[in-house]
């Protein structure tokens, strides 16, 4: 009987700290704001102090994957999330799906913190949807205690020397946009015949890759599970401060390159609040906190000054222009070619 | 008449919140999945209803029909692993120790209560490259260079053994305690030797033990995809790992939905046999 009870006042405690969150969150005075963001990207010191200094209770919820964002933001209700940070060619998506709210730029008092070369990008050529967060390459890592042969490019990954010793991204596009790049070709292919040609070169790697993981490559870097990988260079500059025998390369044929934004969403409930967050996230100094936990291409240039010479002279943290010039983004595909990159990704991994 | 009415009004409080939560909850998902597996996507990944059966044709690709016996070879592997560490463990708890039998019980069921998930990463730092097992490998100078344990269809089979263990040992536990201790005396009295005694007596009367525990623990394995990504990183894919992968980065539903349905089929063809094979229900938990 006591223990019917200690579980029914455990289940009671349950239901009114959730009905708590429920309510709570709502009533605080300076309201509400809901922001579903990338895991392992923004420290929660951060949004901390941010809500601190607004009043502003934010909810911070977490997603892996692009793909995976957009499938939540279409079926939960309109209006669950007021910020999203979609990267490049999700931005485009979302905004040809009209899921996005056009900025007024004029909210944004530090939006001169980002570099010019930052704004209007690609993917939203007159900046109207999205502020530019961070970004960075899929690099090449090399732990030079394991590896002696010198590594240039996508292309040496394919040799023999690298059997079964390679770490890759968990995520079919960047494993066969490498493979694509090494022969040549662009990384949205979508030439059938081409294609063909990529799906030979991407099954060539099948002996090569050891582990697929796009949560936390650096761990089978650091502990030496994997000799060399292809990860994303912030994950290769935290290796590196771990593991001093590990090296960065960037490819010679130009990497994948990514850049993560702030938008908000169509439906936000909370425009205010959502302005006020991307505004306080552009602040030279919060760029600066961020960068220092997860050390990625920062676009913020104010934020790199403060940063200083360690930061910005390390190339695995900020990566060079003339890389990011010679590097491809992600594009949208069509549904059938998709299907082929699919096909392909099965076929690699079975 | 009356008074059936009268139960019936009875037992609607009773049953119709069980009814509605299945209902909910169980029916209307599954249709959900099988009504989505005959669909398409657009250019922006909505789910087009429009009636197709594009889905099952790609089920039956070369690449996808390798992973679907890569599945079964793991998953049989599994099961005659658990057969073989389950069957004398179980022995062991039911026989020979029947007074330590709640501490032997205990050592199956406390990791149980554990979140696999963690167990299994702790796998993964005990068999690394510098994990524990090589450190002492390598102290005891069995070996100089490290031993490559992680990452391979060898070590998923490992994870998923070790996960799925308690599975198989308590259903032959129950076959097993369940023996007729005159009928092991029998055999003897008749002259059968030990070996002879187990198997023309004891393996026949516990092999419902064995059947539903293969059941609970085969099933599982085709879908057990976060142990073949964490151990087999993701060169020992199952056919959770596909449905996992067209839910999330390939984020195509109806395929997942369709791969989905695929899985619930050879459940049920599984279920099937076992049944046929004169196993209860009722030893699977239903």
């Amino acid at each position: 009987m006591k223990k019917r009870v200690c579980a029914g006042l455990v289940i009671l405690s349950a239901m009114l700290s959730m009905t708590g969150c429920g309510s709570g969150g709502g009533s605080g005075d300076a309201g509400e704001l809901n922001v579903f963001i990338w895991t392992e990207y923004v420290p929660d010191s951060v949004v901390e102090a941010f809500e601190e200094e607004t009043g502003i209770s934010v909810n911070v919820t977490t997603y892996s994957s692009n793909e995976d964002m957009l499938a939540k933001v279409k079926s939960e209700t309109a209006g669950a999330y007021d910020i999203v940070q979609p990267s490049d060619y999700m931005v485009e998506q979302m905004a040809a799906q009209d899921m996005l709210l056009e900025l007024d730029t004029d909210r944004l008092e530090n939006l001169d913190n980002i570099g010019e070369a930052y704004r209007n990008p690609s993917y939203d050529p007159e900046g109207k949807y999205a502020v530019p967060y961070m970004g960075g390459v899929a690099a090449i890592a090399v732990n030079t205690d394991m590896i002696q042969t010198e590594v240039t490019s996508y292309a040496d990954l394919f040799t023999e020397d690298f059997q079964d010793s390679l770490v890759v991204l968990d995520d079919y596009r960047a494993v066969i946009g490498m493979a694509a790049r090494s022969i040549g070709l662009s990384m949205n292919e979508t030439d059938p015949d081409n294609l063909e040609l990529i799906r030979e070169q991407t099954l060539k790697l099948k002996d090569n890759i050891k582990l697929y993981d796009s949560d936390s490559p650096k761990s089978a870097l650091i502990a030496g599970d994997c000799s060399a990988g292809v990860c994303w260079s912030a994950e290769i500059a935290l290796a590196m401060e771990e593991n001093p025998s590990i090296e960065i390369v960037f490819p010679e044929e130009g990497p994948y390159i990514f850049m993560d934004n702030w938008c908000i969403t169509k439906d936000a409930k909370n425009v205010d609040a959502a302005y006020q967050f991307i505004d306080y996230m552009l602040r030279a100094e919060t760029a600066q906190q961020v960068s220092e936990e997860f050390p990625y291409l920062q676009p913020n240039t104010a934020a790199m000054d403060l940063l200083g010479e360690e930061y910005s002279s390390n190339p695995a943290k900020n990566v060079p222009e003339d890389v990011i010039a010679s590097g491809e983004y992600v594009q949208n595909l069509d549904t059938d070619s998709l299907a082929v990159y699919d096909s392909i990704w099965t076929e690699l991994k079975k | 008449m009356k008074t059936e009415k009268k139960d019936m009004a009875a037992a609607l409080p009773m049953v119709g919140p069980v009814t509605l939560w299945l209902l909910f909850f169980v029916a209307l998902p599954l249709i959900f999945v099988a009504v989505i597996s005959f669909c398409s996507i657009d250019q922006n990944y909505n789910i087009q209803f429009q009636f197709t059966l594009e889905n099952y044709r790609r089920l039956f690709d070369a690449s996808y029909l390798q992973i679907y016996a890569q599945s079964f070879l793991i998953a049989a592997l599994t099961t005659v692993l658990c057969i073989l560490l389950g069957y004398p463990f179980a022995f062991l708890i039911a026989r020979t120790f029947p007074k330590r039998k709640a501490p032997l019980y205990m050592l199956v069921i406390i990791p149980f209560w554990t979140n696999s998930l963690i167990r299994i990463y702790g796998w993964r730092s005990f068999l690394g490259t510098n994990g524990w097992l090589n450190s002492l490998l390598q102290a005891l100078h069995l070996t100089d260079t490290p031993v490559d344990f992680l990452f391979h269809q060898g070590t998923t089979v490992l994870g998923m053994v070790y996960c799925l263990f308690p599975f198989m040992v308590l259903p032959l536990y129950t076959a097993i305690e369940k023996l007729d201790q005159s009928l092991l005396e029998a055999s003897s009295d008749l002259g059968a030797k030990g070996p002879v005694t187990f198997f023309r007596v004891v393996l026949p009367l516990t092999a419902s033990g064995i059947f539903s525990g293969s059941i609970m623990v085969f099933i599982p394995c085709l879908g057990f995809f976060y142990v073949s990504d964490i151990l087999g990183g993701g060169n020992a894919d199952v056919i959770g790992n596909l449905i996992e992968r067209q839910f999330q980065s390939g984020n195509n539903w109806p395929l997942g939905a369709a791969l989905s349905i695929i899985l619930i089929v050879i459940t049920l063809l599984l279920v099937k046999l076992y049944q046929k094979c004169g196993g209860s229900m009722e030893s699977l938990g239903v």
